[in-house]
């Protein structure tokens, strides 16, 4: 049968879009034979988190199946379960870790209720996609109303947490002790706004963009207790801490080769959910350390100079990345590819929204190339962020970006949005060690 | 320089709740007018005027009103309406106001939900929004009607994205080349009226946008009694990006 045998390509929904045309009943039958399924859905960290949670599940006596790649629509999910069928439609691997996206989650509870949901954040994200962040929040919060489900949230993004307030079978994760800044930056924080007052939430102490420690002055919302504690110093493994059924809870590192403060919550989220699905701490540390970042997400392409290709697809996210890069000491090129297809979003005004300005004046970079559709959009946007005019290139084809970096002998940063991310790891790897450089002509 | 000159080059910017009504990253607004007034000697202040604190409107050389959500112009628009008679007065006597999406709404007399009821906005215009099936998105591009000191680019370009269907009688930012404008139907992009400029488009509207940007620096220089001449800036990178739009919608320059 075609569709089976298409099932196996990676990265792209086009199977499962052929059988779900088939028949739309299909994946729901095909869920409903799940034991376990997790969904790992929000804003920003879906494919990291879930990548890692899979590899913290996954062993040889009880396998688990993923839509790794981010196909995370109706017929990404199915496109995931297609190739674990047998000729008689059973599934043969019977526990899932299903990254979905925010919208498609209630499109999935109305049919099927996953036994764990992870939601990461409720962040800004492409403006003409969603509309708003109001939006996005209502989605997810009718995605959860079956009482059955376990629902695991981050108690720092009070958008998040919001979901969890009066619920059954809800769980915290949160960080306890993080680097954070002395002022609050100049980031976005859609969700600082009491959800019942509407008053500005007062902050304790600022993470990054919305997360931190909140209250409402009114006093009717506040951040909640973890469950799951972390903490890093922003370079090692992240210490989760479990308050447990006894007093003194558990503590166990975990080390999964991830940068930045933001994969660091990812690492945490995936630990505290793979605790509620019984996993031992041993088990988490011996999966986490087998963790290979998914496409785009800070994944290292080794070489001279060696460049590492990161997601940004909206401004919280891109601001997370940017401390990433503060945090390499290390002189660096930094490059940007914008597209304004539709899955990165036409409208590229969030661009303004990334506190370049302060990693303008934070890092140390000498280098900066654009590419893309708006290459010239972000290059404007750079200017104004106080990038001297003349260190400013533009490259006029994805491809153009490898061969522009060759020469320096410094890391290379590539930030590119959805759709250029898929070309520009083609490129990358084509011009990788062993592989020879491209020949240009 | 003395300290009285340093307090005189400096031009105001009272920045209407923007921890609201940030939706179009109008931040990027600011950012331009700073560094293009920076440029020619002067220093933007920009004050962000938050929700629930005093606005003067005395003490300010221009306003700048951002669009949010709708949940978030309706907070605004009841909080707004404490400062309507000092904001009427203040533009009568001619003080810049840029108002994009959201705040351009916000201007008018109402906002017409589907349902058919009304979300009051300040009135301080005769401007009426009603909202309709389908929102009206997508990159845009107008020829600017403008009256004085007419640039030699006419165009300006951006992103729109409303539901609202804007109607008045004013004259308009422009003529619509290419995209929705106020309503869909009649052309017509945006308003200007004494020193206020209204429109839909965003991206943020002056990065790609020089002469506009120009334009609304001179006025609140006006406002505030300076009538020097702006000196040209190289804005190389800028009319690339903006003729890059153009040439996206195959409007011809
Ligand atoms: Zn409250």
């Amino acid at each position: 049968m075609a569709v089976l045998r298409l099932a196996g390509r990676r990265g792209t929904s086009l199977p499962g879009l052929i059988a779900s045309r088939v028949s739309p009943e299909l994946l729901f039958r095909l869920l409903d034979q799940l034991e376990q399924c997790v969904v790992v859905t929000g804003t920003n960290g879906k494919t990291t988190t879930s990548a890692l949670l899979y590899s913290m599940l996954e062993d040889d006596r009880r396998p688990w199946l993923t839509n790794r790649g981010g196909a995370n629509l109706l017929q990404g999910l199915l496109a995931a379960l297609l190739p674990h069928v047998d000729r008689y439609g059973r599934l043969r691997v019977r526990r899932a870790v299903l990254e979905v996206d925010e919208a498609t989650l209630p499109l999935m509870t109305a049919h099927y209720h996953p036994t764990l949901i992870v939601v990461t954040n409720v962040v800004r994200d492409q403006l003409d996609r969603y509309g708003e962040v109001d939006g996005a929040l209502e989605m997810l919060r009718s995605g959860l109303l079956y009482p059955g489900t376990t629902l695991l949230a981050n108690a720092d993004d009070p958008l998040a947490a919001s979901l969890g307030r009066e619920r059954e079978l809800t769980y915290y994760y949160g960080m306890e002790e993080c680097p954070m800044d002395e002022e609050p930056r100049n980031e976005v924080r859609d969700g600082a706004f009491c959800l019942l007052c509407g008053q500005e939430l007062r902050y304790e102490r600022y993470i990054y963009g919305q997360l931190g420690y909140y209250s409402c002055d009114r006093g009717h919302f506040d951040r909640p207790e973890p469950h799951f504690g972390g903490r890093t110093d922003g370079v090692s493994a992240v210490t989760v801490r479990e308050r447990g059924a006894n007093e003194r809870g558990e503590e166990f590192p975990v080390q999964a080769g991830v940068l930045g403060l933001y994969n660091d919550y990812n690492v945490l989220a995936a630990a505290a959910a793979a605790r509620l699905l019984g996993r031992s701490p041993r088990q988490i540390q011996e999966g986490a350390k087998h963790y290979e970042a998914p496409l785009g997400r800070m994944q290292m392409f080794p070489g001279s100079p060696e460049r590492i290709l990161a997601l940004i697809k909206n401004p919280t996210g891109a601001n997370s990345v940017l401390r990433a890069l503060e945090a390499d000491e290390r002189d660096k090129a930094v490059c940007f590819a914008i597209n304004d297809a539709d899955a990165d979003g036409r409208d590229v005004s969030w661009l303004w929204d990334i506190d370049l300005e302060w990693f303008v004046s934070a890092a140390l970079c000498q280098h900066y190339i654009c590419a893309g559709t708006r290459a010239l959009d972000m290059a404007v946007r750079l200017a104004y962020a106080g990038v001297d005019r003349g260190r400013i290139r533009i490259a006029a084809e994805l491809s153009d970006l490898v061969s522009m970096t060759a020469e320096l002998d410094v890391p290379v940063y590539v930030l590119s949005t959805y759709t250029a991310l898929h070309p520009l790891g083609e490129h990358l790897r084509s011009d990788g060690p062993g592989l020879g450089r491209r020949i240009r002509t | 320089m003395t300290e009285g000159t340093t307090a005189e080059r400096t031009v105001t910017l009272a920045h209407l709740f923007p921890e609201l009504l940030n939706l179009y990253a109008d931040q990027g607004n600011v950012a331009v007018l700073r560094r293009r007034a920076q440029a020619r000697g002067w220093t933007l202040r920009a004050v962000p005027v938050k929700l629930g604190s005093p606005m003067d409107f005395a003490s300010a050389d221009m306003v700048l009103l951002g669009g949010g959500s709708d949940r978030e112009q309706q907070i605004v628009g009841r909080e707004l309406a404490a400062y309507r008679e000092d904001f009427a007065a203040a533009i009568e006597a001619g003080l810049p106001v840029l108002a994009v999406c959201g705040g351009y709404q916000l201007l008018g007399r109402y906002y017409e939900l589907q349902s058919g009821e009304r979300v009051a906005g300040l009135g301080l215009l005769d401007v009426a929004t009603k909202a309709d099936k389908g929102r009206l998105i997508g990159n845009i591009a107008i020829e600017w009607t403008s009256g004085e000191g007419a640039p030699d680019v006419r165009t300006i370009v951006g992103f729109e994205n409303h539901a609202g269907r804007t109607y008045h009688d004013y004259a308009p930012l422009g003529r619509v080349l290419k995209g929705h404008g106020n309503n869909g139907r009649d052309h017509q992009e945006g308003l200007q009226y004494k020193g206020v400029v209204g429109t839909y488009i965003h991206g943020p509207l002056l990065p790609k946008n020089p002469h506009l940007a120009d334009h609304l620096l001179a006025r609140a220089l006006a406002f505030k009694g300076c009538r020097e001449p702006l000196c040209a800036l190289d804005d190389a990178l800028e009319w690339s990006a903006h003729h890059a739009v153009l040439e996206m919608l195959g409007v011809k320059s």
